[in-house]
């Protein structure tokens, strides 16, 4: 109802407004036909090039598929992934293996220092007074590799990371798939519809040019 | 005591093993599962002290394995603590309403382990004296 009397815009091109205040209500139609129908055009037009581009994506892709599985880098990229993972764990495990190596050296120096400070507690002996710079560093060094296990957690933390990219590469893979899936059955589905309802050649390729082929 | 470390990470488990030894508990008694599906079936066939369980695990997460062995008649009372990434309001509530006994968000500190550990014994000898 509102749109009865909304004012006549000026800006609109001067033959719209001509035929906008004119008597001539066929003349009126006439024009609105062809301005509606010059959309649509564009709109079809438009949509044709999406389809021709999507329709070429699919095909590369279907064709990638068919040469040889996924496309390379996709499974190189999960492939790589998968060996960070594996060579971070190796990594982690190393520098864990080390950590029980030194612990038990560390231990027991810390006990060897006690036992000749227990002998010898003297504050200017040279042998008491490395025994106390031995148990400093021993206690040190023990506390430096709970630190070291603590932060190989950083290897639990990427690799969950890693996993959750590499079961996103899975997923989008098999969206791909369905993809080329889809478009294959419905191509094949259409294909009879059209030979069964177009006459000629030439109807053909005028009613792809208007979807942009 | 017995415990039962649950994680799909080999790195994890030694770490949480290696930090539970510095905190005074003995080494053999520390066993390992790598999901929660393999994990219940240890709980089933020994009996086990205390749980330490990731989240994020796949055949049977950790929640699952805390909703299992609330549910499990033989099970239903022993101690689980979580330990994980999932640091989002919804999975702690979650964890809480299934009964964990303590939580843990990775990455923590040793200091984080015994605190949350010395709470859960607290509070279980705490009930286990009014029982």
């Amino acid at each position: 109802m509102n749109a009865m009397t909304v004012p006549v815009n000026d800006s609109l091109p001067p033959e719209v407004l001509e035929l906008l205040n004119s008597k001539d209500g066929t003349a009126f139609e006439q024009a609105l036909d062809a301005m509606v129908r010059q959309r649509e055009q564009h709109l079809f037009r438009a949509l044709g090039v999406l389809a021709r581009d999507l329709h070429g994506a699919v095909s590369r892709l279907g064709s990638d598929l068919a040469n040889g599985g996924m496309p390379d880098s996709m499974t190189h990229a999960r492939n790589h992934l998968a060996e960070v993972l594996e060579m971070s764990a190796q990594a982690a495990h190393r520098s864990l293996d080390f950590v029980d190596r030194i612990r038990p050296e560390a231990e027991a120096l810390s006990n060897n220092a006690n036992a000749v400070l227990d002998f010898n507690n003297s504050e200017t002996d040279p042998a008491a007074v490395l025994a106390r710079q031995a148990q400093v560093f021993a206690s040190a060094c023990c506390e430096g590799l709970n630190d070291m296990v603590l932060v190989q957690s950083w290897q639990d933390l990427a690799g969950q990371r890693v996993k959750k990219v590499v079961s996103f590469i899975e997923s989008v893979e098999s969206s791909l798939l369905e993809l080329v899936r889809l478009t294959g059955a419905l191509a094949g589905r259409e294909a009879p519809v059209e030979v069964a309802k177009v006459d000629s050649q030439d109807e053909v390729d005028r009613l792809l040019s208007e979807f942009g082929f | 005591m017995k415990i039962l470390v649950v994680d799909d990470f080999s790195t994890m488990r030694r770490i949480v093993r290696n930090l539970l030894v510095e905190l005074g508990f003995s080494n053999p008694m520390i066993q390992e599962a790598d999901d929660g599906n393999n994990a219940l079936a240890m709980l089933k066939a020994n009996a086990f002290d205390m749980v330490v369980t990731d989240w994020n695990m796949p055949n049977m997460t950790g929640i699952e394995l805390l909703q299992a062995i609330r549910a499990e008649p033989k099970l239903k009372g022993l101690p689980v603590l979580m330990v994980t990434a999932e640091n989002n309001r919804e999975q702690i509530i979650a964890a809480a309403q299934a009964g964990v006994n303590g939580y843990i968000v990775k990455p923590f500190t040793a200091n984080t382990l015994k605190e949350k550990l010395d709470k859960i014994f607290e509070r279980l000898a705490a009930s286990g004296a009014s029982a």
